[in-house]
């Protein structure tokens, strides 16, 4: 213990020895208090006092720090403040200067956090082999969170955006406070009864870790993991992570984000129908021509007549499924421009027997039984046949014609 | 013709099935055309059912009995204020 004994300081000189000693002990430290006389400065430093039954002591939250205090500060409150003293050597006043705020029993909350964590994944409700995955195309997905929220609109506008032909379930919670999470598991058991449900998203925007605490919730938990449909949380912003998210089947970051994930986009959607579409056209097309070929290959290999009927029975059947095939898909898409039409329209001329009644002539390979459909095919074949409206004959390639002028 | 899939998602996929076996050419002319024509109808149920204007909103609360029953319609509207009492109107 020093003392100064008879030596007369100067007021400024005794502060500043006052304010080395106190900073000097009392460099890092944790004090636990009641909020009052809260004023935040233009500057944006945060003034208040701490205090207890007994005693008050004045603090200060430089604007640096203050930033980063994540919930909000009210008088009243029990805070914890993590800084270190110091000496207002102007008014010989001590004050605790304050790096970092956070309200009272949130040491307890992350405890309590790590414990649940800890056991429920100890019961395997993390497993991945848990989780479900997501309907592709569902009709109904619900909702569970705030009315008064960002995150209904968010999941409301991004769902309309991308997939309209949705139906939402909306079922509106309390997303904090001790009501929530009663409120939060029972619209979880409620909407496994229903069947008009495929996926649910259970979530709201961000908060403090206190605002979030409704999905820290054990049973909130275990509801979520029991629920008959696949749910995705969407809880909070990105860097915010709770035990609803590991135990749901998909964690989005945002509530937007969990609506992207809940739907597909339309527009994807119609193109794949479309494509799908486009090759039953060319499936059906290339089946008919098969058919075609084949009796190309009838009409040359019995030529001589042996079983005509059923050479034309064969024909029959192919202009008849090409007919069918025209006229279904006239009837059924008379109303759309698709491509199909297009594709459809070409089978009209694909029945052999209209595209040799129009002059064209079907060449054949004997030995193989292929169609000859190119220069290089015929003078690699050296013999071919030529089938006409009204029969075939045998015919012997000579060579290529040097067409005149050639090709442009 | 065959029985039609009830949702969008087993119209797809019976679709994406057609279209997949037709695709592997080894089906009769018949079947084919057969397949082609279901195919069709299938792709135009599809649409259908994309066809729906908007996101139909259905807001449902707590029925005491732990199912839930139809209340108010919810508007989230830019226009409207977010509605903090949102007046209830429980019709069971």
């Amino acid at each position: 213990m020093s003392s100064y004994g008879e030596r007369v300081f100067a007021v400024s000189e005794v502060n500043t020895l006052a304010r080395e000693l106190i900073e000097g002990e009392f460099a890092t430290v944790a004090i636990l208090g009641e909020v009052s006389n809260l004023r935040e400065h233009s500057s944006g430093h945060v003034y208040f006092k701490l205090k207890d039954a007994r005693a008050q002591l004045s603090a200060v939250c430089f604007r640096g720090d203050a930033r980063l205090v994540d919930f909000e500060l009210e008088d009243g409150m029990q805070l914890v403040a993590r800084g270190r003293l110091t000496v207002y050597e102007a008014q010989g006043q001590y004050q605790l200067v304050a790096r970092s705020l956070e309200p009272a029993g949130r040491g307890d909350l992350e405890r309590a956090f790590r414990l649940l964590v800890a056991k429920l994944q100890a019961e395997g409700l993390f497993d991945e082999s848990r989780k479900r995955s997501l309907p592709v195309f569902p009709r109904g997905v619900a909702v569970v969170t705030s009315p008064t929220g960002a995150a209904i609109r968010d999941i409301l506008s991004t769902l309309r955006r991308r997939f309209p032909c949705v139906a939402v379930l909306f079922v509106p919670v309390q997303v904090q406070g001790d009501a929530a999470p009663g409120q939060i598991v029972r619209a979880l058991d409620a909407l496994s009864a229903r069947d008009d449900v495929d996926v649910v998203i259970v979530g709201r925007g961000g908060g403090s870790v206190e605002d979030l605490w409704a999905f820290n919730d054990e049973e909130v938990a275990r509801a979520i993991r029991r629920c008959a449909h696949p749910v995705i949380s969407a809880v909070g912003h990105e860097s915010d992570v709770t035990i609803a998210d590991f135990v749901a089947d998909v964690r989005a970051a945002t509530p937007t984000m969990a609506a992207e994930i809940a739907v597909p986009v339309l527009a994807d959607v119609v193109a794949r129908i479309a494509r799908m579409e486009r090759s039953l056209a060319t499936g059906a097309r290339d089946r008919v021509e098969l058919a075609g070929r084949r009796v190309a290959s009838l009409l040359r290999s019995y030529a001589l007549g042996q079983v005509r009927g059923r050479i034309e029975q064969s024909m029959q059947r192919v202009d008849h499924a090409a007919d069918r095939l025209v006229r279904g898909a006239h009837m059924l898409l008379r109303d759309r421009a698709t491509l199909l039409d297009a594709a459809s329209a070409r089978l009209g001329g694909l029945s052999p027997r209209e595209v040799l009644r129009r002059g064209y002539s079907v060449c054949v390979d004997p030995a193989t039984g292929r169609l000859v459909a190119s220069e290089a095919g015929a003078v690699g074949a050296g013999r071919v046949h030529i089938t006409f409206q009204d029969g075939a004959v045998s015919a012997t390639v000579e060579g290529a014609v040097r067409a005149q002028g050639g090709k442009a | 013709m065959t029985e039609q899939p009830a949702t969008f998602e087993a119209a797809m996929s019976r679709l994406e099935q057609i279209v997949s076996e037709l695709e592997t050419g080894k089906h009769s002319l018949e079947e084919a055309l057969r397949m082609f024509e279901e195919g069709i109808v299938l792709g135009q149920r599809c649409r259908e059912f994309l066809d729906r204007a908007d996101v139909r909103v259905r807001t449902l609360v707590d029925a005491s009995d732990g199912s839930l029953v139809e209340g108010a319609r919810f508007d989230a509207g830019d226009d409207a204020p977010p509605g903090g009492d949102e007046d209830r109107d429980e019709r069971a």
